[in-house]
C-alpha cells in the first residue's frame, strides 16, 4: 500500500480468504459494460440540442420523424432496469400533450386552421416530452448528477430525485397496483384513486427522504469529490454531440433567415413544404443510435 | 480503552410519539467491540443505531436531550455527512437506500464523497467486490440483484469507504441462513484482526448471539448492558436454545447450539414419531408451470416445471436460497403472473386475486392508505362487499390495541400485521406472505403463527416464503424447498429441514432430526 | 423545568455551537428580500416610469434585465436554501418530489386557466411554510417551464408569482388545526389565489396596452380611474378563463386536501427538532 494512503481495514490474503461469501446462483445475463456506456454529458447535450431543434418548429414534416428518431435512439441504447420504463411514461405524456392542447380550440374559434395551430404546437411540446423520455431511459439520474460541480451537490441532489421520479413512481404504482388487487380492492375508476395514490406519493416522499438520508450518511455534500473510474469523453461522445449541433444549428439559422418553411402558417391551411437539407441536418440527431450500445447485452 | 460509541443520557421523542423511543440511555461502546441490540420490535433498537450516525435526530426531527459521541464527535454538532469518515450505516431496507444504479459505482460513492484518491478508489472497489464475492456483479444494475445481493452491495459500499465503526440494522434478514453466517463471519474477522467496532441489531437471535461480545437490550427504550448472556437473562427475547433453557430451568441459559449440546447431554431424546397433519380438499393445482421475466427482451426463466398442491388445513414454508423463485411462485398461485405453460388451478378455476387468494407483498406499505389500522381492515371489507367488522380481524392478529393508530406511524413488525390483517379480511381461502420476517420480533412473530393456524384450521390454506428456519420450524406444516426455479424438496418439516445442513433448526442441530421447536422438546422432557 | 432550545432545520442545531452562521445562511434574507422586491418591481415599473413603455412594447424589452436580476435572486437563494448551512437535505429533497410533481400535473392537468399543479403549491405551502411554498412554485414552475417549453419573458414572472401563492398558503392555519377549518381556509384561499394570479400574471400585458380605451391604462389618469379601467379589462378578458381556476382549486383542495396534507404533515414533523438539555426527570418512566 502506497504510504500516506487512506489506512485499509480490510486488506490481505487471510482476510480475503475468511470473508469470501458465496455468491447467489449468478443469474446475470444482462451484464453493462462500462467501456461502451456513453458520458451522461453527452446525453444531455444531445437532449438539449433535440429539444431546441423540436422548438424551433411547428412543421409537421419535421417534427414526426424526430418520434422516429427518438424511439429508435431509445431501443437501440435502453440501459437495464426500471429507467427505461421512463421512455413509455413519456411517449404517453407527448401523445396526450397533442391531444390536449388540440382541444384548447375549444377556447377560440374552432376552425380548421385553428384546429391545426392547435394541434401543431402540441406535437412541438409532445416532441420535446418524447426527446426528454428517451434521455431520462438511456441514462442514470443520480450518474448525470454526478456531474455536477461540487458546490452544487445540493441542488443536484433535488435534481436527481426529480430526474428519476418517472420511473421510480412507475414502478411505484405497479406495486400498489397488484397489492390492492391482492387485498380485492379496484384499481380502476376514480374511487380507486386514494387507493393508489396514497400508497404512491407516501412511497414517493419516503423513497425521497430515505435517499437523502443514505446519501448524507455517506458525505455527501462534505464538499471534497474525486471521481470513480470517470467516464471518458470519448469519440462517440464527440460523435453525437458534434451531430446534434450542427442539427441545431441548422435550424437555428434557417430560422433566422426564415428558411426551411419552419413555421408554416396554417391559415389558409396547406401542406408545408420540406427542404432536404434541413431534413438531412435533422437526421444527424439518430447518430446516437448507430453508435455501440451501452449497458445493452455482453454477447 | 478508548470508546467509539457514546452515548450519555440519550432520551429521544419522534415528532409522533407518545412516549420516548429511548429513555436515559447511557452506553459506551468501546473500539474494537462487537455490540448486539436485541429487543421487541419498537423497544429502541432501531433508533439507538439510527442515532450513533447522527440520523437520529437530523433526518427525524423529534425532541432529543443527551449527547451522543461517535469517535469523540457530537452527533448534535456533526450531522451524518460529518461522520461519514469515521462510522458507516447499513440500514434496514438496503434496496430502498441504493444511489446509483451500478454495483461498483455504488460501492465507490462514499469514498467519492470523502475525496479518495482515484488509484486508491480503485483498489479499494476491487478489494471489496472480491471479499463480499460480488465480482461478477460488478457492472450490474442494482435493480436487476437479488434481495441478498443487495445487502452484501450494500455491506460492500459500507466497508469501503474505510470505517472505524459499521452500524448494521437487521443485515441479515434478506439473507439464506449460509449467506447469513459467512456475513457474520466477516465482521467478526473484521473486529478480531483489525479493531473495528461494529454494532447491529438483529430479531433472530439465533444467528448473531454466538458471535458477539457485548449487548444492549432495549425495553420501551430503556437499554441494559452487559454479556448476551446477562442481558438476554433480562429480556424474554432469545434464540430457541435459550426459550429452551427457560422452559426447563437449565441454568446457565445456553445460547449457541454448542452451549445446547453440552446441556442436553444428560437427555437423549428419541426422534419423535410421526405425526401426519390433517389435510383436507386440494385448493391449489400447479401442473407443470413454467414462468419466465423478461430483461431487455430476453426471457429468463423464474420457475421451471412446477407441479405443486396445496391442500385445506396446511401451512407450507417455501424456501430457498435468493433468487431460487419463492417470490415468482407466489404471484403465480396468486393470479398476478400467468404461467407460459402448464397451470394453475384454484378452486378448480383460474385465481382470482383478491378473491381466491390474498397475498402480502414483501412491502406491507404498498397497500396502507387508511388513516387509521381500523380503517384499513374496513377498506378490504368493503371492497369485498363483507359486513363491517374490522375488530374480529384485529383480534386475530393481536393489534386490537393499534386499531386507532396510523399505520404509516407504527414499527415495520406491526405495519406488517395491519398489511395481513387486511388481506386476511378478504376471506380469501388461500393465503399467501411473501417474506413476513422483516422486523418481526417474537412477539408479532407469535402473533402472525397463531393466524396461520386458526386460518388452516378453519379449511383454509397459507403459504409463506421466508429465510427464517425458525419461523417456518415452528409455523409450517410442510416444506417446499427450490433451488433455479424448480422444487427440490417438498415434505414433512422434520424430514426436509432435519436433512439439511443449511436449513437446520437449532432444535434438529441439538437433538437431531424431528426435533423443531422448544415447545415440543419441553414438552416430551417433561 | 428543564431550559429548552427550539430549532428547526432552517436554523440547524449547528447554528447553537458555531459563534458565526455560515455565508449562506447569512444571505438568505437579503437574498428573499431583493428576489421579492424585484418581482415586485418587474411586475410594476411601467406604472411608475410610463415614459419607458411604448405603445405596441411589452417585457420582451426589459426582459433580459428582469430574467437576469429574478433569476440571479431566485438562482442564489436556492444555491444558498439548498446549499450547505441552508435547508439541508431533507428539504431539497422534498423539493426534488413536489417540484417533479409540479411538472408532471402541469402537462396534462389543466383546463382554461385551471391547472391541476396549484393544488400541490396550495398544499406544500400550507404544510411547510411561506418559505417552502416559495421556494417550491418558483422551482416547479421554472422546472416545468424548461420541460414544457414554455420559455420566454414571461416565466421569471410565472416563477415569482406561484412562489407567492404557495407563500401565501403558508400563512393559514395550519398544522394542529381543525381539519374543516384548515381545509376550509385552503379552499377560500384557492378561490382567491385562483383569481389573483391571473390578475398579477395580467399586469404582465396590461401597462404596454395604451391604446386610450376604456380598458387600457392611462398614464396621465388618476390611479382609482386606472384601478377601474383595469378592473374592467380583466373582467373583460380573463374572469372567465380564470374562474376555472378559482373552482378548480377549490374542488381540489376539498377533495384531495386532506390525504395530502396528512402525507406533508408528516414529513414536515421530521422538520422540527427540539434540543434539551438533558434532565432526569425527562428519563422518568411514563
Amino acid at each position: 500500500m502506497a504510504p500516506g494512503s487512506v489506512k485499509s481495514v480490510v486488506e490481505g490474503d487471510a482476510v480475503s480468504f475468511a470473508l469470501r461469501v458465496p455468491a447467489s446462483i449468478a443469474t446475470s445475463t444482462a451484464t453493462a459494460d462500462r467501456r461502451a456506456a456513453i458520458h451522461p454529458g453527452a446525453w444531455m447535450a444531445w437532449a438539449t440540442l433535440a429539444g431546441i431543434v423540436a422548438f424551433t418548429t411547428t412543421n409537421v414534416f419535421y417534427l414526426v420523424p424526430l418520434w422516429a428518431i427518438a424511439w429508435f435512439v431509445f431501443t437501440q441504447q435502453r440501459v437495464p432496469g426500471a429507467a427505461s420504463r421512463s421512455f413509455r411514461v413519456f411517449l404517453i405524456a407527448g401523445l396526450m400533450a397533442v391531444v390536449i392542447r388540440t382541444a384548447l380550440v375549444f377556447f377560440s374559434q374552432v376552425s380548421a386552421a385553428n384546429v391545426a395551430y392547435f394541434a401543431l404546437e402540441g406535437l412541438r411540446l409532445g416532441t420535446i416530452l418524447v426527446i426528454f423520455g428517451t434521455f431520462n431511459a438511456v441514462t442514470d439520474p443520480f450518474g448525470v448528477v454526478r456531474l455536477a460541480p461540487r458546490r452544487f451537490q445540493e441542488p443536484a441532489l433535488a435534481a436527481a430525485l426529480a430526474l428519476s421520479i418517472a420511473p421510480r413512481t412507475m414502478a411505484s404504482l405497479q406495486r400498489v397496483r397488484e397489492a390492492q388487487q391482492l387485498r380485492g380492492i379496484s384499481t380502476r375508476g376514480a374511487r380507486a384513486l386514494p387507493a393508489l395514490a396514497v400508497p404512491v406519493l407516501e412511497a414517493g416522499m419516503e423513497e425521497a427522504l430515505v435517499l437523502a438520508e443514505s446519501m448524507d450518511s455517506r458525505g455527501h455534500g462534505r464538499g471534497r469529490r474525486s471521481r470513480y473510474r470517470p467516464q471518458s469523453w470519448n469519440a462517440a461522445a464527440w460523435a453525437m454531440t458534434g451531430a446534434a449541433f450542427v442539427a441545431a444549428a441548422v435550424f437555428r439559422i434557417a430560422s433566422a433567415r426564415g428558411l426551411g418553411d419552419l413555421q408554416p402558417g396554417t391559415n389558409p391551411l396547406h401542406w408545408p413544404s420540406v427542404t432536404p437539407l434541413v431534413l438531412a441536418a435533422e437526421a444527424l440527431l439518430v447518430v446516437p443510435g448507430f453508435l455501440p450500445r451501452q449497458g445493452g447485452l455482453r454477447r | 480503552m478508548t470508546i467509539a460509541l457514546s452515548f450519555r443520557n440519550l432520551t429521544f421523542t419522534y415528532p409522533e410519539g407518545e412516549h420516548p423511543a429511548l429513555a436515559d440511555v447511557t452506553v459506551d461502546i468501546p473500539e474494537g467491540a462487537f455490540a448486539l441490540a436485541l429487543g421487541a420490535t419498537g423497544a429502541g433498537k432501531s433508533t439507538f443505531l439510527r442515532s450513533a450516525n447522527g440520523l437520529v435526530p437530523h433526518f427525524t426531527g423529534g425532541t432529543f436531550a443527551g449527547q451522543v459521541f461517535v469517535a469523540g464527535r457530537d452527533t448534535l454538532a456533526n450531522p451524518p455527512r460529518r461522520l461519514a469518515d469515521v462510522v458507516a450505516f447499513v440500514p434496514q431496507d438496503a434496496g430502498a437506500s441504493f444511489v446509483l444504479d451500478r454495483v461498483e459505482d455504488e460501492i465507490a460513492y462514499g469514498m467519492e464523497n470523502l475525496g479518495v484518491d482515484p488509484a486508491h478508489m480503485r483498489r479499494r472497489v476491487e478489494e471489496m467486490l472480491d471479499l463480499l464475492d460480488i465480482a461478477d456483479l460488478r457492472h450490474r444494475s442494482l435493480r436487476q440483484c437479488s434481495g441478498g445481493e443487495r445487502q452484501r452491495v450494500a455491506i460492500a459500499a459500507a466497508l469501503a469507504a474505510g470505517p472505524r465503526i459499521l452500524v448494521l440494522d437487521e443485515p441479515t434478514s434478506q439473507l439464506d441462513p449460509q449467506g447469513a453466517e459467512h456475513v457474520m463471519a466477516a465482521l467478526q474477522r473484521l473486529v478480531h484482526d483489525h479493531g473495528m467496532t461494529v454494532l447491529l441489531a438483529e430479531h433472530r437471535l439465533e444467528r448473531v448471539v454466538g458471535w458477539v461480545d457485548m449487548a444492549i437490550g432495549f425495553d420501551e427504550g430503556r437499554a441494559t448492558v452487559g454479556t448476551p448472556r446477562e442481558v438476554l437473562g433480562t429480556l424474554a427475547v432469545g434464540p430457541p436454545v435459550a426459550r429452551l433453557g427457560r422452559l426447563v430451568g437449565w441454568d446457565p441459559v445456553p445460547l449457541t447450539v454448542r452451549d445446547g449440546r453440552a446441556a442436553a447431554r444428560s437427555h437423549g431424546l428419541a426422534r419423535p414419531g410421526r405425526t401426519t397433519p390433517e389435510t383436507g380438499d386440494a385448493l391449489v393445482v400447479l401442473t407443470g408451470a413454467h414462468v419466465q421475466h423478461e430483461e431487455l427482451g430476453q426471457p429468463r426463466p423464474a420457475l421451471r416445471d412446477v407441479s405443486f398442491t396445496l391442500h385445506q388445513g396446511e401451512i407450507v414454508a417455501v424456501m430457498g436460497r435468493n433468487g431460487a423463485g419463492k417470490t415468482t411462485l407466489l404471484r403465480t398461485i396468486a393470479g398476478v403472473l400467468a404461467p407460459h405453460r402448464g397451470e394453475v388451478r384454484v378452486l378448480g378455476h383460474t385465481p382470482v386475486p383478491g378473491v381466491d387468494v390474498g397475498l402480502c407483498p414483501q412491502e406491507p406499505e404498498s397497500l396502507l392508505f387508511n388513516d387509521s389500522v381500523a380503517g384499513e381492515v374496513r377498506a378490504t371489507l368493503r371492497a369485498r362487499h363483507l359486513p363491517d367488522a374490522d375488530a374480529p380481524w384485529l383480534d386475530r392478529l393481536g393489534i386490537s390495541h393499534l386499531a386507532a393508530r396510523h399505520p404509516r406511524e407504527l414499527s415495520a413488525g406491526q405495519r406488517l400485521l395491519v398489511a395481513t390483517a387486511a388481506i386476511a379480511a378478504t376471506e380469501a381461502p388461500v393465503i399467501l406472505l411473501d417474506e413476513p420476517t422483516r422486523g418481526l420480533d417474537p412477539d408479532s412473530k407469535a402473533h402472525l403463527i397463531r393466524y396461520l393456524r386458526t386460518h388452516a384450521g378453519g379449511g383454509g390454506g397459507a403459504m409463506f416464503a421466508t429465510h427464517d428456519v425458525e419461523l417456518a420450524a415452528a409455523a409450517a406444516t410442510r416444506i417446499l424447498m427450490l433451488a433455479g426455479g424448480e422444487i427440490i424438496a417438498d415434505g414433512a418439516p422434520a424430514d426436509v429441514l432435519g436433512d439439511s445442513h443449511v436449513f437446520a433448526p437449532q432444535m434438529t442441530r441439538v437433538f437431531g432430526p424431528g426435533w423443531l421447536t422448544p415447545e415440543q422438546v419441553a414438552a416430551a422432557m417433561a | 423545568m428543564s431550559a429548552t432550545r427550539t430549532a428547526t432545520v432552517h436554523a440547524p442545531v449547528a447554528a447553537v455551537t458555531r459563534a458565526r452562521a455560515p455565508l449562506g445562511a447569512r444571505l438568505r434574507v437579503p437574498l428573499l428580500v431583493l428576489t421579492n422586491v424585484a418581482g415586485l418591481l418587474a411586475f410594476l415599473w411601467p406604472f411608475a416610469l410610463p415614459a419607458l413603455v411604448h405603445p405596441g412594447a411589452d417585457h420582451r424589452m426589459d426582459s433580459g434585465l428582469i430574467l437576469v436580476v429574478l433569476v440571479g435572486g431566485l438562482g442564489g437563494l436556492l444555491f444558498t436554501e439548498l446549499g450547505q448551512g441552508g435547508l439541508g437535505p431533507k428539504t431539497v429533497a422534498l423539493i426534488g418530489v413536489l417540484g417533479a410533481a409540479m411538472v408532471a400535473l402541469r402537462l396534462p392537468g389543466f383546463v382554461a386557466g385551471f391547472n391541476a399543479f396549484f393544488i400541490v403549491v396550495l398544499v406544500a405551502g400550507n404544510s411547510f411554510g411561506p418559505g417552502f411554498g416559495f421556494l417550491l412554485g418558483a422551482v416547479g414552475m421554472f422546472a416545468s417551464g424548461l420541460l414544457i417549453g414554455g420559455l420566454g419573458p414571461w416565466l421569471p414572472f410565472e416563477m415569482v408569482a406561484v412562489g407567492w401563492l404557495g407563500a401565501g398558503a403558508g400563512f393559514l392555519p395550519g398544522r394542529g388545526t381543525k381539519w374543516p377549518v384548515r381545509i376550509g381556509a385552503l379552499a377560500v384561499y384557492g378561490v382567491i389565489g385562483g383569481y389573483l394570479y391571473g390578475a398579477i400574471m395580467n399586469l404582465w400585458l396590461w401597462p404596454f396596452i395604451t391604446t386610450g380605451s376604456a380598458l387600457a391604462w392611462d398614464p396621465s389618469a388618476a390611479a382609482i380611474q386606472n384601478l377601474r379601467h383595469y378592473a374592467t379589462y380583466y373582467a373583460a378578458t380573463s374572469f372567465g378563463w380564470d374562474t376555472f381556476r378559482a373552482v378548480g382549486d377549490a374542488v381540489m383542495v376539498v377533495t384531495l386536501g386532506r390525504p395530502l396534507l396528512a402525507c406533508l404533515d408528516r414529513a414536515a414533523k421530521r422538520m422540527r427538532l427540539e434540543v434539551r438539555d438533558a434532565d432526569p426527570a425527562l428519563a422518568a418512566p411514563p
